[in-house]
């Protein structure tokens, strides 16, 4: 089946079998592999990406549930400019060792700071349960949360907000 | 995963035409939390997806002179986003936040959770302890239910062949009732539940218990409505001894088992601290109210 769809701000077509997960064709039709397969059953979160607006495993929907909408991965938060202030934060403060887990927390992070900047660390940790990392504790990635929060709250950011 | 077709009904009608022309080897896909899984690890025999998510009857949360209808294919996070839920039916809410995690949460639907029908389903109790009725609709037409009696076995619900959840409906007697859910997993986050548990109860002038609603998971084949502790709590005053009998009732009503997250001693317990927990959140709130 022919699934269309705007990746990344870009309109995107390619034709899949009907049962081919949103991950796959992302990562397998798309070419687009910051999305990972971890777990494939909907645990793990690294496959997470935005739809509309909204946080999705993308290895628990179908491309087919996609179609004609607008979807963001984690190779649609960097420009021109720079990487998102998230990414920044995560490098600056070392979140990350293996980083497997990256894409997927980044991409929750990121639906969460862009509908509460000012969230609480209760609120991550809500916000994280469902993006296991297995090497670092989550303290550093939740600090970097914070701090990035701090930065998408301010009235500067807002006022130069291209992402 | 397995190859099959896909095809998301504009209509009800559409989508029960299809599932009644396609007989087991159609699904019906709402959220794809469980369905996909399931289809990545069993082959089955599965040939067609039937995609309801998007049909508009099944879809939203309604509040007429009668109470409060939710469409099967609400989301948990939609649930929890509605001000109807957040104003009058916060246990449920409560309930729905224990579900997986946002993305899954962002997929999963209610009707789809009720589908799956698994013993610690936590959208059950605090759905059931509203004394709310399930919708359901084949081609012959529809039919209603307590949502208690929707639940058969484990993995197994009252729908006949070609019949699908069309919605749940909470009366508007139980709106505002109060009413509270507690689950307990072995972690914060995307844990299934040893047992969950929900109450609501009103009282009286007097500080006595009316309508009482326990409603306790994973301590039965099915969500598991604790009938005999309703029984002997109705009428009762709201004492701490009051509290501490209905909680050995409760234990005596369920039916834990042994498996590799929790004996059945421990799940025992569990219950009978849960149910003392809920009940007097449910009288704390009621007193508030």
């Amino acid at each position: 089946m022919l699934v269309e769809l705007t990746v990344n701000g870009e309109w995107k077509s390619a034709d899949c079998p009907p049962e081919t997960t949103l991950l796959k064709f992302l990562r397998e039709h798309l070419m687009l592999t910051g999305a990972k397969l971890g777990c494939d059953v909907g645990d793990c979160g690294t496959c997470t990406v935005i739809v509309d607006g909204e946080s999705y495993n993308s290895c628990l929907m179908l491309a087919a549930r996609a179609a004609g909408r607008d979807v963001t991965t984690i190779e649609g938060l960097a420009d021109s400019q720079g990487v998102h202030p998230i990414q920044e934060a995560f490098e600056e403060l070392g979140s990350l060792q293996c980083g497997f887990c990256g894409p997927g927390m980044i991409m929750s992070a990121k639906n969460l700071l862009d509908k509460n900047p000012t969230a609480s660390r209760h609120e991550i940790k809500d916000a994280l349960s469902g993006n296991l990392c297995r090497c670092t504790g989550y303290t550093k990635i939740i600090e970097a949360i914070e701090g990035a929060g701090r930065i998408m709250s301010s009235d500067k950011y807002s006022q130069s907000n291209t992402f | 995963m397995r190859p099959f077709e896909y095809i998301a009904p504009s209509s009800a009608e559409e989508a029960l035409a299809l599932l009644a022309e396609n007989g087991e080897t159609a699904r019906l896909l709402a959220g794809g939390t469980d369905l996909v899984v399931d289809l990545k690890h069993n082959a089955g025999n599965t040939n067609l997806l039937i995609d309801v998510s998007g049909i508009p009857q099944f879809r939203g949360i309604e509040e007429t002179s009668k109470g409060v209808r939710l469409g099967s294919m609400t989301t948990f996070s939609e649930i929890m986003a509605s001000s109807i839920f957040q104003e009058k039916m916060p246990a449920v809410i409560d309930g729905a936040h224990t579900v997986g995690a946002v993305q899954t949460r962002n997929l999963g639907t209610i009707g789809g959770n009720f589908v799956t029908c698994v013993p610690s389903a936590d959208s059950a109790p605090s759905i059931m302890v509203l004394d709310a009725t399930v919708k359901l609709t084949g081609l012959a037409g529809s039919r209603e239910m307590p949502v208690a009696d929707f639940f058969v076995g484990p993995r197994k619900t009252a729908l006949k062949p070609g019949e699908l959840l069309e919605s749940i409906f909470i009366p508007k007697a139980s709106l505002g009732k109060p009413s509270a859910f507690l689950k307990h997993g072995l972690r914060k986050g995307q844990a299934l539940a040893l047992v969950n548990g929900a109450a609501a109860l009103w009282l009286d002038k007097d500080g006595k218990i009316l309508e009482p609603r326990l409603a306790l998971g994973a301590v039965a084949p099915v969500p598991l409505r604790a009938v005999k502790t309703e029984v002997f709590l109705a009428g009762k005053s709201a004492t701490d001894d009051v509290i501490n009998e209905a909680a050995e009732l409760a234990v005596s009503e369920s039916r834990p088992i042994d498996d590799f997250r929790a004996s059945a001693n421990y799940r025992r317990q569990i219950i009978k601290v849960f149910t003392q927990r809920v009940l007097k959140e449910s009288i704390r709130i009621a007193r508030e109210s």
